[in-house]
């Protein structure tokens, strides 16, 4: 398979979990881990800073987070997010600049749009008095030429919650009370500055170790490695890699519809609202800035702990590995360990370093499977939870007249959360999706080819019309709650 | 009080799944599952032959035999200590 690679940055990032795979495939991680650095980064020509000894540094502290260590430096130790304080540029931080498109025209509409008395003039051009500019921006809405740039740091921007801020070395810092690991910051920053830890290590240690280790894909899957790969062909080549045998999340995802809508039902008679619980960074986005609207929050387990629970229940022994798009999901594992779902989240991003250091391509293999229904298979995509909440309603006999709000990306959720808070929200059902345009559009995804969506709706094409319910109602026997609670 | 116990594959072949578990009943049967945040943890590093569980700041380590113990001294009595 040819590996592309939308920057240099995502390369680096692939180059360095491969190699931290491979050695940790061959028991040699400890003691080759201080090579890899020399290996990414081979004589003494800079290719990317000011000297290799920085980019060596740079890989050093990502051969770190790849391992699933963090910098004893670190300010947020926490959190899945870390800064690589290495590669951090410490960007301009004025953020709005008079260009030389500034034509030194009469009508100065610059002027008059500034309440902070933060314009003037000098030679004719506008410049901006950094000292009381309050980067409102109204400035360079009201110039004609758009001669007035924002030049906000690109990871501050990404962030939907504010919680990126500078230290008194304009390095970035992360307020871990804040994030909610949505993985902007980590795909915006032109610096690769950002980077989440892993669990390729420990998912390695688990294999190598004998143990009963499965994997979980979510429902994004289907074309992810290949035009062709389908999750059969990726449940062959996940078995060559070590794991017992895969499962699609998109079964768990079911549960979760036919869970979510009977709840769904019981609020919505009541008069009340509910929002979807299946994407991790919106509900922690609700949990974080929007405490009031937390009892709205269903109830109901997100599709990884579902998948997990049904593995576990089919084998106690199970170490479930969650593998998707998704960043947040690892701050999952971490916040829902009584839970009894996954044990460990990858992203495709990770699991491709995997395969590679195996020299693994699942375009080379044979199988078939379908364990989730269209509408399960549809999670990734923004609508495809309502969507599949309601058609699980419709299976049951049911036909209310139900508003949905989908909120793609979290300024929409945002958005919604705030009419909800307030008591102003029109609608009866939220779907809450971080990623605009769902998993799909996720940090952990690999680069789509232009045939992406096709390739997938191909696949799903020829799966077959189960429908949800009577999908969840075969492993009645299992007995699998989907209630939020602890597992006993 | 937040427990953290780690779920990295060092700690989890120790016992890092009993752990909690056993941590978890005991919060619950001493009603202090909501005012106690129980979560996993990255690998702590420095890893031995125990479980490492990290109270508010400080790192302790716990056999799943030894949570009972454990859970006694330094939870209950650290909560105690707070609330005189």
């Amino acid at each position: 398979m040819k590996r592309n690679f939308v920057t240099d940055i995502n390369k680096i990032k692939y180059e360095v979990n491969t190699e931290v795979a491979r050695l940790a495939y061959e028991g040699k991680l400890e003691e080759k881990a201080n090579e890899i650095p020399y290996k990414i980064i081979p004589g003494r020509k800079p290719r990317y800073r000011c000297c290799v000894y920085r980019e060596r540094e740079i890989i050093r502290e990502r051969v770190d987070l790849a391992s699933g260590r963090i910098s004893p430096n670190s300010k947020s130790p926490n959190n899945i997010v870390q800064v690589i304080e290495a590669a951090c540029q410490g960007c301009p931080i004025n953020r709005f600049t008079v260009t030389n498109n500034c034509q030194m025209c009469l009508a100065k509409r610059c002027l008059g749009a500034c309440n902070f008395g933060a314009i003037k003039f000098e030679d004719g051009h506008a410049v901006i008095d950094h000292t009381k500019c309050k980067e409102c921006g109204k400035c360079a809405e009201a110039c004609p030429y758009n001669a007035i740039a924002d030049s906000e740091r690109p990871c501050k921007r990404s962030c939907p919650v504010n919680a990126i801020t500078m230290d008194e070395d304009d390095i970035v810092e992360i307020d871990e009370s804040k994030c909610i690991h949505c993985g902007q910051c980590v795909v915006n920053c032109p610096f690769g500055a950002l980077s989440d830890r892993s669990f390729i290590v420990d998912v390695i240690n688990m294999i190598k170790n004998g143990e009963e280790v499965y994997a979980m894909v979510a429902p994004a899957s289907s074309a992810v490695f290949g035009p062709d790969v389908t999750t059969g062909k990726l449940r062959a080549a996940l078995k060559d890699l070590g794991f017992k045998d895969m499962y699609e999340v998109s079964l768990g995802a079911d549960f979760v519809s036919k869970h979510e809508g009977e709840e769904f039902l019981e609020h919505y008679e009541k008069g009340e609202k509910m929002t979807t619980s299946c994407c991790s960074a919106f509900v922690t986005l609700i949990r974080k800035h929007f405490p009031e609207d937390v009892k709205n929050i269903s109830s109901t387990v997100t599709p990884m702990t579902a998948t997990g629970r049904i593995v576990k229940a089919m084998h106690p022994n199970a170490i479930c590995v969650f593998i998707g798009p998704c960043i947040a999901k690892k701050s999952e594992v971490i916040d829902s360990v009584t839970l009894g779902g996954a044990d460990y989240a990858l992203t495709y991003f990770e699991l491709l370093s995997m395969f590679d250091a195996k020299n693994i391509d699942p375009e080379d293999y044979e199988d078939e499977m379908q364990q989730g229904s269209k509408f399960g298979m549809n999670y990734c995509i923004a609508g495809g939870v309502a969507g599949a909440v309601l058609e699980s309603i419709k299976e049951s006999g049911k036909a209310p007249d139900v508003k949905v709000r989908r909120c793609s990306g979290t300024e929409e959720c945002k958005k919604a959360l705030t009419l909800l808070k307030v008591g102003k929200l029109p609608e009866d059902l939220v779907e809450g999706m971080a990623c605009v345009g769902g998993c799909i559009c996720g940090p952990g995804m690999l680069e789509k080819s232009r045939t992406f969506m096709k390739d997938r709706m191909k696949q799903l094409a020829a799966t077959d019309d189960r429908g949800v319910n009577e999908n969840v109602v075969q492993y009645d026997d299992l007995h699998v709650d989907m209630v939020r609670e602890d597992v006993e | 009080m937040v427990i953290q116990i780690c779920i990295g594959s060092a700690c989890h072949l120790k016992g890092a799944r009993p752990v909690i578990q056993r941590v978890n009943e005991l919060l619950k049967k001493n009603g202090l599952d909501d005012s106690v945040k129980l979560e996993g943890s990255f690998c702590m590093g420095e890893c031995s032959d125990k479980v490492k569980v990290k109270v508010d700041d400080e790192i302790f380590e716990v056999l799943p035999e030894e949570v009972d113990q454990f859970f006694e001294t330094t939870v209950l009595g650290r909560l105690k200590g707070t609330a005189q």
